[in-house]
């Protein structure tokens, strides 16, 4: 049989190959999503049962333990690895129907109140780390990178701004190196001192969205300190997505000039292939909900189908992270990313409580 | 959103981006949910 005939055999199967390749994937993340379901319920019920004094550790973290349990010990097989990437997709769909949970009003409200920090934050953020690239001699890509990835979005503001300013593939595997690693540190590290600083539910869900930078983890930091916060965090994180396409045709133009090459076309089309398009989603299922499209018994049924949404995608978080992959990365990068990240936390822990005396936060 | 670092030069057939694929997906179960396919979605 030539190969010919079997390319034009193999087209029609294509999308049943596709979704049969996500399979092992997908259902690693339902897996490992219910043991920390169980875990959590588990745990709860023998500590409560033989009077043991112990403090309800959440399925958010058992899901992102098992899953970077996994990932550093036996690993995650090649076959696996297509639907475990997956997790953006439930982060996506979660964030949408979380919409529901939201009045328009109150999007609006908190959206202003988000937007303000997150101007000043990425105003900040990209002069700091600009900086703190020059002072430890980075590339200026990489620098480029890393200040995009640490002020708006993560990974997907180091891909996007990658194809916009002609960035190397190290380059950009560096900054999504240490924006990994400084984001499952953020798990660890917010939830704890936002306990120990008695923040509220608002004021933590803010400090979240506006101080971890990749949306999987931000939303992780979120639901690690309660439900409430885990909104709030999803709206001010939103917030700052919705900033993407401004700073990438902002650094697009400015290495455009740099190295003589044409600038981006037009600006507005730029922009709108650069804004993240699961926000307006976000905004529909908000405004439907504002309409009592939904009954309160649909709502309910929606923010939990938002809930299994981000259990799979808690269980990605986990299973992504690779400390052995992180260390080839090199040090330097990753210092420079630390030291960034602690100072922008503080910067926006500053903030938010800045604002909490302004607004009623 | 990988899908969206394109330029334009290396030409793919069109496909929905994942957040198209997440928004379609969204939609489709607020849908189910209100038209009373889906009832109770339990936690």
């Amino acid at each position: 049989m030539s190969s010919s005939s079997i390319a034009l055999r193999a087209e029609p199967l294509q999308w049943p190959r596709k979704i049969v390749a996500l399979l092992p994937g997908v259902v690693l993340l339902v897996l490992v999503g219910m043991v920390g379901k169980v875990l959590e319920k588990s745990i709860a019920a023998y500590t409560k049962a033989h009077h043991i004094v112990f403090p309800n550790i959440e399925y958010v973290l058992w899901a992102i333990v098992v899953g970077l349990l996994i990932s550093n010990t036996v690993g995650v097989p090649a076959w696996f690895r297509p639907g475990v990437a997956t997790y953006e997709f439930w982060l996506k769909t979660g964030i949408v129907l979380l919409g529901a949970r939201f009045l328009l009003g109150d999007v609006l409200k908190l959206g202003s109140v988000s937007l303000v920090l997150v101007l000043i934050e990425l105003a900040l953020s990209i002069a700091f780390m600009t900086l703190l690239g020059r002072i430890f001699k980075l590339s200026p890509k990489l620098t480029s990178l890393l200040a995009v990835g640490s002020s708006i979005c993560g990974v997907s503001a180091i891909i996007a701004t990658k194809g916009a300013i002609d960035a190397d593939d190290e380059d950009a595997s560096f900054a999504i190196a240490a924006i990994l690693a400084l984001g499952a540190l953020a798990l660890f590290t917010f939830p704890p001192i936002g306990h120990w600083l008695g923040m509220s539910d608002h004021m933590y869900g803010l400090w979240a969205g506006t101080g971890v930078d990749n949306t999987a983890e931000a939303v992780a930091a979120g639901a690690l300190y309660s439900d409430a916060a885990a909104k709030i965090a999803v709206l001010a994180k939103t917030t700052r997505n919705a900033m993407i396409g401004f700073v990438v045709l902002g650094y697009a133009l400015y290495w455009a000039a740099r190295e003589g090459r044409q600038a981006v076309g037009s600006k507005a089309a730029f922009l709108w292939q650069k804004f993240p398009k699961f926000v307006l989603g976000f905004l529909l299922i908000s405004l439907l909900a504002s309409l009592s499209v939904f009954s309160k018994d649909q709502i309910g049924s929606l923010a939990n189908l938002s809930r299994w949404a981000f259990l799979l995608t808690f269980a990605g978080v986990g299973l992504r992270i690779n400390f052995r992959e992180m260390k080839k990365q090199g040090l330097r990068p990753f210092i420079v990313g630390a030291l960034g990240e602690i100072v922008i936390a503080a910067i926006t822990l500053g903030l938010v409580l800045g604002a909490s005396k302004l607004v009623k936060l | 959103m990988a899908d969206q670092t394109n330029n334009g030069t290396n030409k793919k057939p069109r496909t929905l981006s994942l957040d198209a694929w997440a928004v379609a997906i969204a939609l489709l179960l607020a849908a189910l949910v209100r038209l009373g396919v889906l009832k109770h979605v339990a936690w």
